[in-house]
Formats: C-alpha cells, sequence, structure tokens
C-alpha cells in the first residue's frame, strides 16, 4: 500500500517537475533549449552514485549479517543503478553534441567518471551472474562491489585534476546550472527534478527488491526443503535392517 | 508411527565440559543438494573415531567444515569449545587436515613445502621438524625433489608428513588410505596409533571400514547428509536421531 | 607486536614461496616479458613512423603495456594456488587473510618492478626517449604504480581464480579500477620526462600514494572473504 503511494507521488512529481524544466523554465542564454538536458542529466547522474553507495553498503551489511535479504537489496541497487547511469551517459553525449560539437569531453569529471561507474556495474552485474550458489555469490559480490565503489571518488577527483591541470575550457560546463549565481528557477528546476528522480529510483528500488525477496523466499523453502527431504529420504532408507552395522572398539 | 531413538550410552569422554568435536544440526547445502542435513555429534577428546559411510554420505563435507574449509549453512560447528566461523583462527592452530588434495607447490622441493608450512605455522625449530616428518613418512631421500615429479602416493606421503608439523589436537583425516601401497598404509595406521597414544583426537572418513574400524574407539555412519547411527566410546549425539531401525545397536 | 611480526613472516614466507615457485617454473617472467615488448613493437606499428608522435605518446603506451603485463602476472601468481588445492590449504594455516594478500602482492610487486624495469630502456629505444637525466622521478612513478598494480590486481585475481571466464572476467573487472592510475602514472611519467615544473610531478604522485593506500587497505580487509567457501 504504502509503495503504491510512494508510486503514485513519484509519478506525478516527475511528471510535474519535468514540464517545469522542459517547457516552464527559460531557456539557457548561452546554450539554448540544449541546456534542458541537464535536467534530466544530472539527476540521473546522481542517482547512479547514489545506487552504488546502497549496493556497496548492501554488501557490507551482508557480510556483517549473511543474509540473503540485504544481498537482494544490493542487486536492486546495481540494477536500478546501471539504467539510471546509462540514461546519464546518454544525456551527457546528447547535450555534448550542440553545446562542446562533440559527443565527448575527455576531462569533464562527470562524463568520464560516470562511464567508468557503467563500467563498474557491469562488471559487478556480469560477475553475479557468473555464481551459482547464492550464499558464495552475495559475499563475493558484496567484495567485488565495496572494491569498486572506493575506487569511485579517486577516479572522480583524478579526472578533476586532468582538467584542472589542462586548463580545460571553462564555457559549457555542465555545472553551470549549479552555479551560485544561476538564476534561482534554473536551482528550483534542478532541484525539484532531483527530488522527484530521486522519488521515483525509490519506488523503483522497492519494487525490485521486492522480486529479489520473493526469490530469496522460493530459494529458503527450497533450500530447507532439500534438508527435510534428504531427512525423509534416509527415514524410508533406513527401515531396511541395517547391514554392516560395525561393532564398537 | 512408532520410532526408534537411537543414541550411544555415553562413555568416559561425553562429559567433558568442552568436547573435541561438538556439531549442533549442522547443515551444509551446495546449490540445490544438501550434503549435510542436520549432524548432531558430540566427540570426546582423546577419541579416535570412525566415519563411515557411502560416497556422498556427507563424511567430507563434515570434515571439511570442522577444518573451517567451508561454511556452515545452518547450525553450528565447534572444535575445543571454539565456534568454526567465529573463531577460525583458533580452530585453525589446533587442527591438522588431510583432504584429498594435497595442496603441495609442485616447483617446490619436498623439503621446502614442508619448510613453508612450519613457517606458515609459526614452529621455532623448523628444521628439525621437517626433518623428522621426512624421516618418519620415509621421504628423507627424497627431500631435495620437486614434488613435480613425485607419484600420487609419495604426494599423498608427503602431505602426511606435513601434518606432522606441529602439535594438533584434532587430526581430520579424510580417505587417508587412498592411493597408497601396503608400506603407505601401515604408515598410515602407525601414525593413527601414534596419535591415540599422544591424546590427539582423531576423525578419520574411510571406505576401507574395517581396517579403521580396528583402531578406532567409536564410529559413526553417515549417509544421504544424515547421521543414522553411531557405535563404540567417545562419540555420542547431540539430540536424538530420530530414525525408524529395525534392530537397535547393543551396548558394549 | 609479535602479531604482527607473525603476519609479516607468514606475508614474506608466502611472497619468497612464490618467487621460488615462479623461477623454477620460468612460466610468467619469459612469456609475460615477451608479451608486453610485443605490445610496444606493435604499437610502434599502430601509431606510425613519425618519432615525434611516438617520442610524445611512450609514457601513456609504456604504460599500457606495464597494465597488461600485470594482468598476466596476478593472474599466473593465484593460479599457482589453484593446482592441486593449494589456495585451500593456504587458507586453512592459522595466519591472518591479510598476511596472505600481503605476501601474494609482494610476489606481484617485484613481478612488475621487473616487468617495468626492462620495458623502460625497451621503450627508450623503440621511441627514442632520453631517460637519463629524470630516472629518479621515474623510477618513483613506476615503484607507486607497481603498488598500485599489485594491490587491485592482486585482489582481482584472487576473486576471479576459481571462476569460469576468469581468463576475461580479470582484466574486465581490474581494468576500470586502475583507470585512475594509469592517467597518474602516464602523467607523472610526462612530467618527468618533460622536466616539468615539480608541482605538476608531485601531484600526481601524491594522487598515486593516495590511490595505492585505499587499494591496499580495502584488498587486504576484503581478501579474507574470497577465501571463505
Amino acid at each position: 500500500m504504502g509503495t503504491r503511494v510512494l508510486g503514485i507521488v513519484a509519478l506525478v512529481a516527475v511528471l510535474a517537475a519535468s514540464v517545469n524544466a522542459l517547457f516552464l523554465v527559460p531557456a539557457d542564454v548561452n546554450q539554448g533549449d540544449a541546456q534542458r538536458i541537464m535536467y534530466v542529466h544530472v539527476p540521473s547522474a546522481w542517482l547512479g552514485y547514489l545506487s552504488f553507495g546502497v549496493t556497496a553498503l548492501a554488501g557490507i551489511g551482508y557480510l556483517w549479517k549473511r543474509d540473503l535479504r540485504l544481498d537482494a537489496v544490493a542487486v536492486a541497487g546495481a540494477e536500478i543503478g546501471v539504467m539510471f547511469t546509462a540514461f546519464a551517459i546518454w544525456g551527457g553525449m546528447m547535450w555534448g553534441r550542440p553545446v562542446w560539437g562533440v559527443f565527448w569531453q575527455w576531462e569533464d569529471p562527470r562524463l568520464t567518471t560516470t562511464a567508468l561507474l557503467l563500467a563498474l556495474y557491469l562488471g559487478y552485474l556480469l560477475f553475479r551472474r557468473l555464481t551459482d550458489d547464492p550464499h558464495r555469490r552475495a559475499a563475493r559480490a558484496a567484495v567485488v562491489g565495496i572494491v569498486a565503489a572506493v575506487d569511485i571518488p579517486i577516479v572522480h577527483f583524478s579526472v578533476e585534476w586532468w582538467r584542472g591541470l589542462h586548463q580545460g575550457p571553462t564555457i559549457g560546463s555542465p555545472d553551470k546550472v549549479l552555479h551560485p549565481s544561476a538564476p534561482g528557477l534554473f536551482v528550483l528546476a534542478l532541484v525539484s527534478m532531483v527530488v522527484a528522480f530521486t522519488l521515483a529510483w525509490a519506488w523503483l528500488m522497492i519494487r525490485r527488491y521486492q522480486l529479489a525477496r520473493i526469490d530469496w523466499q522460493i530459494e529458503e523453502h527450497g533450500r530447507l526443503g532439500r534438508i527435510s527431504a534428504a531427512r525423509r529420504a534416509v527415514r524410508a532408507a533406513a527401515t531396511t535392517p541395517a547391514d554392516g552395522a560395525a561393532e564398537g572398539a | 508411527m512408532p520410532q526408534t531413538t537411537i543414541y550411544v550410552a555415553p562413555r568416559t569422554h561425553e562429559r567433558t565440559p568442552r568436547p573435541a568435536v561438538a556439531t549442533q544440526e549442522l547443515a551444509r547445502l551446495f546449490g540445490r543438494s544438501a550434503a549435510l542435513a542436520g549432524i548432531s555429534l558430540r566427540i570426546g577428546r582423546g577419541a579416535t573415531i570412525a566415519l563411515l559411510g557411502p560416497n556422498g554420505a556427507g563424511k567430507t563435507t563434515l570434515l571439511r567444515i570442522l577444518a573451517t574449509a567451508l561454511r556452515p549453512s545452518f547450525g553450528t560447528a565447534a572444535v575445543d569449545g571454539f565456534d568454526v566461523t567465529r573463531d577460525a583462527g583458533d580452530v585453525r592452530r589446533r587442527i591438522a587436515f588431510l583432504s584429498h588434495d594435497s595442496g603441495l607447490y609442485d616447483d617446490l622441493t619436498a623439503a621446502e613445502n614442508l619448510r613453508f608450512a612450519a613457517t606458515l605455522r609459526g614452529l621455532a625449530e623448523a628444521e628439525a621438524a621437517v626433518a623428522t616428518a621426512l624421516a618418519t613418512v620415509g621421504l628423507t631421500a627424497d627431500a631435495p625433489r620437486r614434488v613435480r615429479g613425485f607419484s600420487a602416493g609419495m604426494r599423498h606421503r608427503l602431505a602426511l608428513g606435513r601434518m606432522l608439523l606441529g602439535t594438533p589436537s584434532l587430526v581430520l583425516l579424510d580417505e587417508p588410505h587412498a592411493t597408497l601401497d601396503a608400506d603407505g598404509m601401515a604408515l598410515v595406521d602407525g601414525l593413527i596409533e601414534a596419535w591415540k597414544a599422544a591424546g590427539v583426537t582423531v576423525l578419520v572418513a574411510s571406505h576401507q571400514a574395517d581396517r579403521v574400524i580396528r583402531l578406532a574407539d567409536g564410529w559413526a555412519r553417515l549417509d544421504g547428509g544424515l547421521l543414522l547411527e553411531v557405535g563404540g566410546t567417545g562419540i555420542s549425539v547431540g539430540t536424538p536421531v530420530v530414525v525408524g531401525v529395525a534392530a537397535p545397536v547393543a551396548e558394549a | 607486536m609479535s602479531a604482527l611480526r607473525a603476519d609479516a613472516s607468514a606475508a614474506l614466507a608466502i611472497a619468497r614461496k612464490d618467487a621460488i615457485a615462479e623461477l623454477r617454473g620460468r612460466q610468467i617472467a619469459g612469456s609475460t616479458l615477451f608479451f608486453a615488448t610485443l605490445v610496444l613493437l606493435l604499437f610502434g606499428f599502430a601509431l606510425g613512423p613519425d618519432s615525434r608522435r611516438l617520442a610524445e605518446a611512450a609514457p601513456g603506451l609504456l604504460w599500457l603495456a606495464i597494465v597488461f603485463g600485470s594482468l598476466l602476472i596476478v593472474a599466473r601468481l593465484h593460479q599457482l594456488e589453484a593446482e592441486d588445492g593449494a589456495l585451500e590449504e593456504l587458507a586453512r594455516y592459522p595466519i591472518e587473510r591479510h598476511a596472505i594478500y600481503l605476501g601474494k602482492l609482494l610476489a606481484g610487486l617485484a613481478a612488475v618492478l621487473v616487468l617495468g624495469g626492462v620495458l623502460l630502456p625497451v621503450v627508450a629505444i623503440l621511441y627514442g626517449i632520453d631517460l637519463a637525466a629524470a630516472w629518479p622521478a621515474l623510477l618513483a612513478t613506476l615503484v607507486l604504480g607497481a603498488i598500485g598494480l599489485a594491490a587491485v590486481g592482486t585482489f582481482y585475481a584472487g576473486v576471479t581464480v576459481r571462476m569460469q571466464a576468469r581468463e576475461v572476467m580479470l582484466p574486465l573487472l581490474m581494468l576500470p579500477v586502475v583507470a585512475p592510475l594509469l592517467l597518474a602514472t602516464v602523467k607523472a611519467t610526462s612530467a618527468a620526462l618533460t622536466a616539468n615544473a615539480l608541482g605538476d610531478l608531485g601531484a600526481w604522485l601524491q594522487l598515486l600514494i593516495v590511490f595505492d593506500v585505499v587499494m591496499a587497505v580495502a584488498g587486504a580487509a576484503t581478501y579474507g572473504h574470497l577465501l571463505e567457501e
């Protein structure tokens, strides 16, 4: 019930904020309508990072508690995160073409870091696919997730350093919309998009987690069922007279 | 449905506060199959116990869990009162395990393999211990040869020699007689006797039921991941195993 | 304090064992050096005969070759343990998990240092650069870069050692993570070679130190979980 309410609220929020950002807020003086992509790109990128953080924390939680439900949270974070990250990169490229003239700009820290984030996500998901046993997979994926998460801030700083040393182009920075002197309307539009997207993200995470938890419940029942079945089988076999039952010392 | 409860009458070892081995509903799943489906037993200090049962009964799994090589899926296991999951380090200090794989490094010599093991066990007099171990298993002449050229029997002997480094209080043997000739098998028997005399607890899993029963104080029979019956001294069941069995085990 | 000494002695014993096994087996050393040199040769063909362009690209090409070579090195060092169940045996000793990680890291570090040491003169010859003046800075970069590669590589080799598609999973998992290391080492090497302002070089070396420390700590802390079944 609560999830449904969240879903509706999120949907309304996304629609409202999008209409505002895409149509109502005035266009940027320099970049024109292309700048509107930022309203979608920035929240997506933020959610990509948030999801990875969730995956890494859920992994730590699993290693501590050994509860597979935490692993379900980690998987949810990874799958939803990869979506938002891919979307963020696409948005970044779509924005880059009209503004920079090229699809890719190496020194834009957000774009390159997000690309690496995507690579880390895909590696994580692929890695999960190659391990069968649920607990083993959960433990190893948790470890992979933690190390990858620890790398992300380093990547970000290194690319910023790269840009800084090169004195790259200051025009066309996607962060213009976050600049302190930006008009209030811009900032408000962005913030409302971030909030709306985050609500949608939360709804997606909960749904994905619920799906994974059903899987877990089936799995757990299966596991306990195997044990009961094994005991029954042995009991049945043991009703025949035991042979070769050795004598004691 | 009438059911007969089987357990062995407790002997001297059962009442020690910290049995050498204690498991409680220990279970281990591999994907969809249950290698162990709930084992509860207690083994007393200094007892020599034979683990019997067909392939796939769960003997190796049980030994591996006690050796801290596998995590339990459910239940608990403890060695000398130390839990295998929480106090793994303490457990490792106290055990020696002979597994199916010998875990030797092909490009090192026999002596180097043992010296490596001695260092990792923190032995003070490594050289002397290594020499003694090699002599005991009859590999002194082959000490400077690389393991790559060794036969399966020789590797097995070297692995046995590795167990003689340090002073374990629990020895776990998984099919110790496999790949050995008559001399080798006699060597294993001799080692088990020696451990017994030294008060070390020994748990031997073997197909060769007759051979190990002669050496053992007690025995346990597994099948399908469950403990079917136990006998002899030094071993008892933690909680009653409820199984329908025709003939009860006679008390010795 | 004796716990620390026990860890150190265990790690050193493992590193020494790996070094001996490798020197005798001659598997990693020869083939890796050969492979890395081939890569450098091919880069020469790919980027054309213009020696100035090659000289400019040299730091990047050098470090790409080192990164690829280190993939082979760390993979092979863990394969030593996969044969005959040696890794499981190793995990059963009463030593700290991070001591095992450290031991393998040291072995990897030594191998990558040797690789780098061989490739530097090869690059100097093939791409026509003068190393003499900058060698202290180059050495520092090589050491810091090698530590980072060994730290990350040992970890991911441990992750993939018993996996099915490990030959492709190791690079797939490891390469994105070493991107900042690659950036920093290449920039530092360039700065060293062009005798740039010390500020530049210092900044990149600092980044390398941070990377090395963070990755080694993360690897050491989590390696134990990789050894569990």
